[in-house]
């Protein structure tokens, strides 16, 4: 058993810690906080940073060299996003087609699809969008309905996608679309679409926190090239569904060490307001301070066991519900332990410096419904780790 | 990096596997707590002592088999899986104690309680007020300890008692009329405890306020290893779960398969894999980051006891009525867990060193 981090690791983190230490000019919340930002200008920030990242080598790390990647670990890209998450650095644009179709290409892809896409991906110069949900299609996927026909050298998209996070500024989107309206796996086919074309419409969604990061998709016989299906007609479900273990391990430390900064502010806060001695307090505190670190342990487990050349374990099953779960209980706690000033948006005046635990205390609620919502993972768990019956 | 155990500690976990299987498993777990008065099987331990378990926690070069943290972790974790009876994680604590009182007298007692020969108990709590135990009066004084201690564990059985007194840390063996002890009735009917009334001669193993850092490393130990016992004791229950939800049938289906059930197994099994890796982390911290394991050790043992506390509670309630009977097993791991909890480092106690700890 060994949870070190060898000195290459430890040469990794430090040379990751210089250079954000050179490059990161202001945390991610006072980006937020500044009044002359605004959506637009929010999000040009995260293409800017994003196109740094990529001109220092920190984007698709594990992706091989010849498609922009360097062949980096597991735990190098584990190491890579504690330290980004630790810091508040801004949030990359393109994080869904790094983390999704980045793999989806590199696995499934044509070699023409890498060189055209995979580069500008990485430097933030094409922002891509996630189409997999639907109306009437989210946690069961395969009941997806936007169909897609063949027509000469294109295939033509009509339905609608939603919660395509930054719809409003991508340039192309992925998506899933029924090719075969009577299999209901096998029909389905991942497509690369341009947004910017008639017969796609866009619309912001405004989400609970008032900010409109996701977007709606409309698409009314939309085109997309024959040379732009991943993979072969009927295997999108297939494609779907392999990409998502591509990311196990990633996100590890990331997690916990944006937790650490979290409960660093909440104890600050309970400090300041003079509470800090109440036993209540304390034990409120100090049960967030073991569900995190708990966390960590399963995080390092898990990439303990990837580093070691091995699938993850049942652990890495779990994490997506602790991570989001953890998150509603961690600002539940802040806003009942700080009080009014808690409730405050960072643009407020009297907002806590460091901390928007308002929109956190928003936010933590989308967590456990994207990317398979809490229910999804637990009839995962119940029937890939622990097999229980299905009927 | 690297999750899993060395190969010796590998070797060390499975054959105790077959050797608890064999030699000392559930059923006879039930048979020592329903017919055994001393409340564990003198033949088992003895073994255990031949074949070097009661000395894993002690180096090498002072008689034990130094399997060091790590080793007695995978251990216990194993007999948490059986529910094994007895006292052993009070002998590691005393022999930890009694390791680090740097003492002549207790190192030969040491000797003797590694070999398996002889039982050396701890004797500290003094009532069953308090819930942690309060400053003690039980004085030393002129080579004789006099006292009244309670709760103490396997005590009838004891061949000699590790004694928290005014004056710091006393060995007192058996005295040749016998102890003076009054056994106990409490929640867990596997475990034996007793109150006793001491008066005899002892000695001074280690004087207040060095006996202060003696008795820390003891209950540090403790700590971990009732955080592994709970891990094994929460992972069989979801053994005993899953094995139950896929036979028992009702509506025509196996249980398993209704959703609001297996949600309830997937939070055990969160649960379960997430004190493994709380534990063995803290385990291994103590071998290669010490100034971190105070931390860890307290909340892998927090962490351990509430999620043990679920999942064994779970185990009764899916088992529905049967589960809450003498013939079937949920109960002897939940009550353990609801003691072991309780033991070692409460709950409470633990989550105040883990903020402590912190460095917030």
């Amino acid at each position: 058993m060994d949870l070190s981090f060898s000195p290459e690791h430890q040469r990794f983190r430090a040379e990751v810690r210089g250079w954000l230490a050179a490059h990161l000019e202001r945390p991610w919340i006072e980006e937020l906080r500044d009044p002359a930002n605004g959506p637009d200008e929010l999000f040009e920030i995260r293409r800017r940073w994003q196109a740094r990242l990529h001109a220092a080598g920190y984007l698709g790390m594990d992706w091989p060299e010849a498609w922009g990647g360097r062949g980096a670990t597991a735990v190098e890209k584990a190491i890579l996003a504690e330290e980004l998450f630790r810091t508040d650095a801004p949030p990359i644009p393109n994080v869904l087609g790094i983390s999704l179709l980045g793999p989806a290409l590199i696995h499934h892809g044509s070699e023409e699809q890498r060189q055209r896409f995979l580069p500008k991906m990485l430097a933030a110069e094409e922002i891509w969008c996630q189409g997999f949900s639907e109306p009437d299609a989210g946690s069961d996927l395969a009941a997806l309905r936007t169909r897609a026909e063949p027509d000469g050298e294109h295939f033509r998209l009509t339905g609608q996608k939603v919660w395509t996070t930054f719809g409003p500024w991508a340039d192309w989107i992925f998506a899933l679309a029924r090719t075969d309206p009577k299999d209901r796996h096998g029909g389905i086919t991942f497509f690369l679409v341009p947004l910017h074309q008639d017969g796609i419409e866009v619309r912001p969604i405004r989400q609970v926190t008032g900010e409109g990061e996701f977007g709606e998709v409309f698409f009314d016989g939309a085109l997309a090239r024959r040379e732009h299906v991943v993979g072969q007609l009927g295997e999108g479900w297939r494609i779907a569904m392999t990409v998502l273990a591509y990311e196990r391990g990633a996100m590890s430390l990331a997690y916990p060490a944006q937790y650490d900064r979290y409960l660093a502010d909440l104890v600050d806060g309970v400090r300041a307001n003079g509470t800090f001695e109440r036993p209540d307090v304390r034990e409120t505190l100090a049960r967030l301070v073991v569900e995190n670190e708990v966390l960590r342990a399963n995080g390092l487990r898990n990439l303990a066991t990837l580093a070691s050349g091995r699938a993850p374990g049942p652990e890495a099953s779990t994490e997506k519900i602790f991570w989001s779960e953890y998150a509603r209980r961690l600002s539940d706690a802040a806003l009942d332990l700080l009080g009014p000033e808690a409730q405050l948006r960072c643009r407020s005046p009297h907002a806590r410096p460091h901390m928007d635990w308002a929109y956190e205390a928003l936010w933590s609620r989308a967590g456990t419904i994207y990317a398979g919502s809490s229910e999804i993972q637990r009839n995962i768990i119940a029937k890939r780790v622990l097999k229980l019956p299905t009927d | 990096m690297q999750f899993d155990l060395d190969e010796d500690r590998a070797l060390l976990k499975s054959s105790t596997r077959e050797l608890l299987d064999k030699e000392s498993a559930l059923s006879d777990a039930r048979r020592v707590m329903e017919e055994e008065p001393e409340g564990f099987s003198r033949a088992f331990h003895g073994q255990l002592g031949q074949l070097g378990y009661l000395g894993l926690a002690v180096p090498e070069a002072e008689g034990g088999s130094g399997a060091g943290p790590l080793g007695l972790v995978a251990v216990l974790h194993e007999m948490g899986r059986v529910a094994l009876p007895g006292p052993y994680l009070d002998l590691v604590c005393a022999g930890e104690a009694l390791r680090r009182a740097e003492n002549e007298e207790a190192a030969r007692w040491l000797a003797a309680l590694v070999a398996g020969e002889k039982l050396v108990l701890p004797a500290e709590r003094e009532s069953a007020e308090g819930v942690v135990p309060l400053p003690p009066r039980t004085r030393f004084a002129r080579g004789r300890v006099k006292g009244r201690k309670s709760f103490v564990p396997y005590g009838a059985s004891a061949d000699a008692l590790l004694v928290t007194c005014v004056e710091g840390l006393a060995l007192v063996p058996r005295p040749e009329a016998g102890w003076s002890s009054r056994p106990l009735e409490t929640l867990d009917h596997a475990q034996r405890f007793v109150e006793m009334e001491l008066d005899a001669p002892g000695v001074l193993v280690a004087e207040e306020p060095r006996s202060d850092a003696v008795l820390a490393a003891a209950s540090r130990l403790g700590c971990l290893g009732a955080a592994a016992l709970l891990l094994g004791l929460a992972e069989r229950c979801l053994e005993l779960s899953v094995g139950y939800l896929t036979e028992r049938k009702a509506f025509g289906v196996p249980i398993g398969s209704l959703q609001a059930l297996q949600h309830r197994a997937a939070d055990m099994l969160l649960r379960v894999e997430s004190t493994r890796s709380a534990v063995y982390r803290a385990a291994w911290s103590e071998e290669h980051d010490p100034d971190r394991a105070p931390y860890l050790v307290a909340v892998a043992k927090v962490y351990a006891g509430e999620s043990a506390r679920l999942v064994c509670g779970e185990t009764i309630q899916l088992f529905g009525g049967v589960g809450f009977t003498w013939e079937y097993d949920p109960h002897i791991y939940y009550k353990r867990v609801k003691t072991l909890e309780q033991r070692y480092g409460r709950t409470r106690d633990a989550l105040e060193i883990a903020l402590a700890h912190s460095g917030l």
